[in-house]
């Protein structure tokens, strides 16, 4: 046996089951270069299980679990459904955590809205019948132009995100604030740009009343359907635009 | 005692491995036991492979996602055949293969495990420390860091082999690749360990001796 094959042997040799093993003994008695690289590293070996064991981070266990949940959530579909409101088609995603996109058919088709929101959660949609909470959210808000915000998910978005969105909830129906208003309230008073980003990707749009945000001096400003449909949305709520703006008037 | 007898087979240093933790059938519902069951184990192996105790957290968060994601899209069948430990250690290496692809490859060797230095500092420190305490310390973090020089191939078949104490056929399942390779993998780590750690193995194990030595005078 020659010694490159002695030293390869090594490992098998601590299992105790190399068959050849008489014979690497025998060449082990008579050959100390061996002896001296089997002792080295059996001295590797017993340096690396002397290691101390590592204890993993406080909270780890719940951690990992928090992780899967959000994870999972991410990737089962939601569910969409057609509703008709006075306003045209509306096509609302969902899940059993509540309402999470609204989109209005703007006459691009049902699939090219589909697609839209799709892009919007990153996520599959999975056409069915609105059930009776979802029809009664979209209804009661054309009724009284209020929402049951817990029927309204909006955790995925970003934490400002949705601290400008539950701020712009506390508008009543039939007045407007400023972006700056938001954002003193939310105390960040010079955020009013990033709140205007904020209102134009509201996903749940009427139920969070981005339509209840203006410029500073009452302009309408944007919509994602249009000036003129925000205008009519705040005319229904009994909104006049000849009315004092309320509120700072910082931008 | 002869030369020969202690290094080869001395059994205070024997590879010990865990009995492998059995479930009745791996799947979502049961996964709060298994990430109770696996989670010291991986985090452990993510660190000895990255050096890095942030890194090693995301690894295994990242790896129990995906053992979850995949155990969901199995059938029953392909459950009741899952040889769950070896599954977990293969989605931890690839998970950490990925990671440490991605970054900069200075920072295996910069961020390693501790800062010799500092732990140093930190175990002199205390008054009645005794010296060998203090050495023993510094030498693990030298043995830390020879690991993290390792390409990570080796790395990963030596940790595995040495520290998380699986055997060949079961590193080979892991690693997907055949026994012989493994072999050699472990071999060749083994060989280039020796060439970073050179006389400090020999003190290291001596240090660890006197105690021994004492027992067998008695």
């Amino acid at each position: 046996m020659r010694c490159c094959d002695v030293e390869r042997l090594w490992d098998e040799m601590r299992e105790g089951v190399e068959p050849r093993r008489e014979h690497v003994l025998a060449h082990l008695r008579g050959c100390t270069v061996c002896q001296e690289i089997y002792r080295e590293n059996e001295g590797i070996a017993y340096c690396l299980t002397c290691l101390p064991p590592v204890d993993p981070p406080d909270l780890l266990v719940p951690k990992i679990l928090e992780h899967i949940k959000a994870a999972v959530k991410i990737e089962t579909p939601d569910s969409i459904a057609a509703i008709d409101s006075p306003i045209g088609r509306l096509f609302i995603a969902f899940r059993h955590s509540g309402i999470t996109a609204i989109a209005l058919d703007r006459g691009e088709g049902e699939e090219a809205v589909f697609a839209r929101l799709q892009r919007r959660l990153g996520r599959g949609l999975i056409p069915s019948q609105a059930p009776q909470w979802v029809g009664d959210t979209v209804a009661v808000f054309f009724r009284t132009h209020t929402t049951d915000l817990g029927k309204v998910d909006i955790t995925e978005l970003s934490p400002f995100e949705q601290s400008a969105l539950r701020a712009a909830a506390t508008i009543p129906p039939g007045e407007v604030r400023s972006y700056g208003w938001i954002a003193e309230s939310i105390g960040q008073p010079t955020a009013a740009r990033a709140v205007g980003r904020a209102m134009a990707r509201n996903p749940v749009p009427l139920l969070y009343p981005c339509h209840r945000v203006v410029d500073a001096n009452g302009a309408m400003h944007q919509y994602a359907y249009g000036v003129e449909l925000k205008a009519r949305i705040l005319e229904m709520e009994g909104y006049h635009p000849e009315a004092v703006l309320t509120g700072s008037k910082r931008r | 005692m002869s030369a020969l007898a202690a290094p080869i087979i001395g059994d205070h240093y024997l590879v010990t491995a865990p009995a492998t933790v059995s479930h009745p059938v791996p799947g979502p519902e049961t996964f709060e036991s298994i990430v109770d069951d696996y989670q010291r184990r991986l985090y452990g192996f993510a660190l000895r492979m990255t050096g890095n105790r942030e890194d090693a957290e995301e690894i295994v968060q990242d790896a129990f996602v995906r053992a979850y994601r995949a155990l969901a899209k199995m059938d029953p069948q392909q459950r009741a055949e899952l040889r769950l430990q070896p599954w977990l250690y293969t989605i931890t290496l690839n998970v950490t293969r990925n990671r440490l692809r991605s970054k900069r490859p200075t920072n295996v060797a910069l961020d390693a495990l501790a800062d010799p230095d500092a732990l140093l500092n930190e175990t002199q420190e205390g008054p009645d420390q005794p010296e060998q305490i203090v050495d023993r310390a510094a030498d693990m973090v030298l043995v830390e860091q020879a690991l993290l020089q390792l390409p990570m191939h080796l790395r990963a078949a030596a940790t595995l082999r040495f520290i998380e104490g699986r055997s060949h056929p079961e590193i080979a399942e892991i690693l997907n690749q055949p026994i012989g390779t493994v072999k050699s993998h472990v071999h060749r780590a083994v060989r280039i360990l020796r060439r970073i750690l050179g006389p400090q193995v020999g003190r290291i194990v001596q240090n660890d001796r006197p105690a021994a030595n004492e027992e067998e005078e008695e």
